[in-house]
This record gives structure tokens, C-alpha cells and sequence, in this order.
């Protein structure tokens, strides 16, 4: 029985854009190290409405002397976020993780490119800063590419900046960096990047994925992190699937929680 | 603590519904396996299953709706790869399957009885979210009891009926099963629910409906397990929305000689230990010395 549920105390719940939060919770010190691309489910301690914990993906760990912390990026898209908006400093929350694979980084590929829309920057910022840490990546070698709907909904750009020197922010308005979808953007550059030579992290809506599932057409080694409404975070409830290519090539529904999030775009089946 | 159902010998009433518990691996993390009542797996089938597509899952007030489809391995598979896990532990473990057509559940039914491991058949005829078997048949007194005759005649193994909530007199389905020589029913599976998104005017499940669990069918479920424990003679399982131990309890004095313990594993993987050491206590501090002595003690 290596795994507890954990109760965290918040130490900062901000709104840093609006409907964007930063939370950070502080947890006992036997909280494992997470990996880049893992996700906690959380929930009000002894509150049971809303009645499921939320998947949260972990934007960034700290170690402590007696304890730990990780921060949680999130917009609230609806009741349980909402709910989690409203927590105070010292307000106690039930964690349960670090969940779900992550992104492999074992691999010597020249360029490393990150192609995150919205708050899908918060996986590829704990992963880029343990390239520059483990895999002793560069900030060079590190290209960023950043998108979202508009200004308002661009967060942590600045601790981006400190990892990856490399960084095109795009928005669909054109109120911040360059007006184009963060994908066309990439697609501009990808001469750049030799398909042997490089590997591509993504994260963000579906939309963006599925786009970019296109542009790349399978030449690519890209990992992408996926979302879906989860139950149970563990595996067991089989209801946060998505549709991939089984090893045969036959498709079968995989369980975004217990063999994701972390997918092989090239498995993914697009309806 | 021990309870029998259906000459299965359980260290303690508390199993694990099908479908919330994995293969149990999934769980045994959190879990000391071992302390369990029984475990059952996910509904086994034939062939191994798809299931339906997503989204298949959706949070509703006090509860959720599921439309997995009974996604599974298989049982060739399970008997191979899942299995040789559970037998490391000393827990009973109960095989919930499923069926398109009877021949199905009968030839379910013959591999894990020739199986090590499996102590005990839970008959899936309640099943809201597949087009073929399930629900047709546990909605159905004659039909659910020929699924129960063609399942028993393959095993040995104690023979639970799984009921659905979904009819007009489930008392009538549990009688029909028992006749058929069921050793146990199960009660109750998921009600059919639906939710739509308003923003986009469609349902929120891609199979259109669901099941809804969780405490909010709690009531329905006690009242369901209080009716069928009043006409038949065989062990009543009681399942639907249990919590806490005050739920588990409830149960069991409606007429459950155990429970299963679903959704709640969802929101919290320790709530069957907890219940476990709950009703402990209960019997400690009210002086019960054997916990089959308040099965059924409903006062009206």
C-alpha cells in the first residue's frame, strides 16, 4: 500500500488573468516527486458537492524541509472549478496522485519543440524545466510555441521565459505576439526542424491537437497530453477514454488517466 | 464479521461492485486487497468488448451517470492476465459476466468455473448501456431465469444475480432468479439517467443515456433491497450509493447480509476499508456479537 490520499493545505489561491488561478497547496513530504505531464485529482476536503475530485495536471513541485508543494494552473470552466476559484489561503483540500504516465524525455533528439495552447502550458513548463534540469537540455535548444484565444488568456509567460529563450506567443485576436493559431504558426517554422532530429511535446484543446496531428502527418515524433472528464483518476472506472491504435492498428478506447495522459499523437483516431 | 453467501464463506460483508474496482489492481495501491469481503471484477464478456465511445461519463446533484458499455478484456484474457494477480491475495473474488445471448453467459460461466481464483459467478442481466443482453434479460422474470438455469448448469460456483432497478417489480425478477436456482441477487445496478449541455443542446454521454450512481439513488436502492428481502429466501446484496458505514448498515438492516461498495471508491479509495472498520465498531459499541444478527431487523 504505497499510496495515501494526501490533505493539502492551500498557501496561495491567486487569480492571474481572469477565470485563471494559481493554486498552490502545500503536502506532507512523502508526497512522491511528480513527473512532467502527471496530474492530481483534488477535491474540498469533507465537502461531496461537486460530488467527482477534478483531474489537475501539476504545473510545478517544490521540496521543502518538512513538506512539499505543487502548484495547479486552472480556469474555471465550470462548477468544480468554480468551487476550487473560491478556496482561501489554509483551506484544506484532498489530493490524491501524482497520477497517469508522463512525457519521456530519455531520448537524444537535437530540438525540442513545445506547442502548448492555454492552459496546456502548464504540463510543458514543469516537462521543459526537466529537460534544463535532468536531460541538461540547453534553453537554446528549447523552442516554445504558445497560443491562446486572446491576451487575457496567455498565462505563465514570464516563468516560461526563464526556461525557454525560444518562445513564439501567438493569440487569435493578435492582442499579444503574433495574430495566427498557435499551430500555423509552428507550421511556418517546422522547415526548421528535421522530422529525425526532433521531438515535439504539445498540450491544449482539441482542436489545436487535432490540427496539429495534420500538419505533422505522422512524420513527427510528437507526445501530446490529453483532458477528459475522469471519475476515479486510477483506471478503474473506464470512463475518460480516448480512441487509439492499438498495437495491431486496431482501434481501442484507452483510458486517458491510467495510460495516459501522455499519448503518442500518432495513435490518436480522429473521429 | 464473516458472512455466507451462497455456501461462499466471506471474511467480512463488504465487496466491491463491478465496474468501480477494476481488475482490482487498479486499487491495490490504495487498498489492502486482503481485507476485503470479495472483490468483483468488471464485467467479463466472451470476446473482449470496445465499449461505447466517449464521452461516457458525466457528474450529476449527488451522484454520476456512466455509459462505458462494458469495455473489458475479455474472459480468455482475464483467466490469463488479470487473475494470476488476484490469487496473490487471500480475498474472495467474484466474476461479475455478461452476455449477448444466453449461450454467452453459459459459455462465460463454464471458462471461469474451470478457472483457479474465481470463488464465486455475479450474472450481469442489468446492464443500461449495451443494445444486446444485459437489461433485456433482467428486465424480463422469464428470461432473467433462463439466464440463471443455462449459468448454473455450467458451474459449481455460488450463482449471484445482478438486478436492475429499471422495472416495475423487481421482487418479481429476484423470485423468478431464485426459482431458477440463483444463490444469491445483487441489488441494485445503475438507473437510466441522461444529461444535456445546454450551451450546445446535445446529451452529455455519446450513447445519449446512462446509469446514474452515487448516493443520489440511495433511497431507491434501500427501498428496492428492502422489498426483494421480504419475498425471497436467498442472500440479498445490497448495492447503490453506500458511502459511509450508517449507509452500509441501512442496508443491511433492510434485509442485505452484505454490501457492495461502488461510485465511492471513485471519491474516495479507502472508503471500503473505512466501512470495514466502521461496522466493526458498530458492532463493538452496540454489543453485536455476530454481524448477521441485525440482517433484516427493520422495525415498521
Amino acid at each position: 500500500m504505497a499510496k495515501d490520499i494526501y490533505i493539502g493545505e492551500v498557501a496561495a489561491n491567486e487569480e492571474i488573468q481572469i477565470d485563471y488561478f494559481l493554486m498552490k497547496v502545500t503536502l506532507p513530504s512523502d508526497f512522491t516527486e511528480p513527473l512532467p505531464g502527471q496530474f492530481v485529482m483534488i477535491r474540498i476536503a469533507g465537502l461531496h458537492d461537486p460530488f467527482l475530485s477534478r483531474p489537475i495536471s501539476i504545473y510545478s513541485y517544490t521540496r521543502g524541509k518538512s513538506n512539499c508543494a505543487i502548484e495547479l494552473l486552472y480556469r474555471v470552466v465550470g462548477k468544480g472549478t468554480q468551487i476550487l476559484a473560491g478556496l482561501i489561503k489554509g483551506s484544506q483540500v484532498e489530493i490524491s496522485g501524482p497520477l497517469g504516465g508522463s512525457y519521456s524525455i530519455d531520448h537524444q533528439k537535437k530540438n525540442i519543440v513545445f506547442i502548448a495552447g492555454g492552459i496546456g502550458i502548464a504540463p510543458l513548463s514543469l516537462l521543459a524545466e526537466a529537460l534544463c534540469r535532468k536531460a541538461s537540455y540547453s534553453a537554446a535548444a528549447m523552442t516554445f510555441y504558445l497560443g491562446a484565444q486572446t491576451a487575457d488568456a496567455v498565462v505563465g509567460l514570464n516563468r516560461l521565459r526563464k526556461l525557454c529563450y525560444n518562445l513564439t506567443v501567438c493569440t487569435d485576436d493578435g492582442s499579444l505576439g503574433q495574430k495566427a493559431l498557435v499551430t500555423k504558426a509552428f507550421q511556418k517554422d517546422i522547415k526548421k526542424y528535421s522530422p529525425s532530429d526532433t521531438v515535439i511535446y504539445a498540450c491544449g484543446p482539441k482542436a489545436m491537437v487535432q490540427s496539429l496531428s495534420k500538419i505533422l502527418d505522422g512524420k513527427y515524433l510528437c507526445q501530446v497530453s490529453l483532458e477528459e472528464r475522469m471519475a476515479c483518476g486510477v483506471g478503474a472506472c473506464v470512463g475518460c477514454v480516448v480512441a487509439v491504435k492499438d498495437g495491431q492498428g486496431k482501434p481501442a478506447y484507452k483510458r486517458v488517466c491510467a495510460d495516459g495522459p501522455v499519448f503518442d499523437l500518432q495513435q490518436i483516431i480522429w473521429e | 464479521m464473516s458472512v455466507e453467501i451462497g455456501g461462499l464463506k466471506l471474511k467480512n460483508p463488504v465487496m466491491t461492485a463491478s465496474g468501480t474496482f477494476g481488475y482490482g489492481e487498479e486499487y491495490a495501491d490504495y487498498v489492502d486487497l486482503n481485507q476485503l469481503g470479495a472483490i468483483v471484477v468488471k464485467g467479463l464478456s466472451l470476446k473482449p468488448r470496445l465499449g461505447n465511445p466517449p464521452p461516457r461519463i458525466m457528474e450529476t446533484a449527488g451522484g454520476m451517470l456512466n455509459a462505458v458499455g462494458l469495455q473489458n478484456v475479455g474472459v480468455d484474457v482475464f483467466i490469463k492476465e488479470k487473475l494470476p494477480f488476484l490469487r496473490q491475495y487471500d480475498v474472495a473474488v467474484i466474476a461479475n459476466i455478461y452476455g449477448e445471448s444466453t449461450l454467452e453467459y453459459s459459455q462465460v460461466a463454464k471458462k471461469l468455473s474451470q478457472a483457479e481464483g474465481v470463488h464465486a459467478l455475479e450474472v450481469n442481466v442489468s446492464c443500461p448501456n449495451v443494445k444486446k443482453g444485459g437489461l433485456s434479460f433482467g428486465s424480463d422474470p422469464k428470461a432473467a431465469a433462463e439466464v440463471t438455469r443455462r449459468v448454473k448448469a455450467e458451474t459449481h460456483l455460488p450463482v449471484i444475480v445482478k438486478l436492475t432497478p429499471n422495472v416495475t417489480d423487481i421482487a418479481a425478477i429476484a423470485q423468478s432468479v431464485e426459482e431458477a436456482g440463483a444463490d444469491a441477487v445483487s441489488l441494485i445496478n445503475t438507473l437510466t439517467g441522461m444529461a444535456i449541455d445546454l450551451k450546445t443542446r446535445t446529451p452529455h454521454l455519446k450513447n445519449i443515456t446512462g446509469g446514474l450512481s452515487g448516493p443520489a439513488i440511495k433511497p431507491v436502492a434501500l427501498r428496492m433491497v428492502w422489498q426483494v428481502a421480504q419475498r425471497v429466501a436467498i442472500p440479498v446484496i445490497g448495492i447503490g450509493g453506500i458511502m459511509t458505514v450508517e449507509d452500509a448498515l441501512e442496508f443491511m438492516i433492510a434485509g442485505a447480509k452484505a454490501v457492495q461498495i461502488g461510485t465511492a471508491n471513485f471519491i474516495n479509495p479507502h472508503a471500503t476499508i473505512e466501512i470495514i472498520d466502521g461496522i466493526r465498531h458498530y458492532l463493538q459499541n452496540n454489543k453485536i456479537k455476530n454481524i448477521n444478527d441485525i440482517v433484516g431487523t427493520l422495525r415498521t
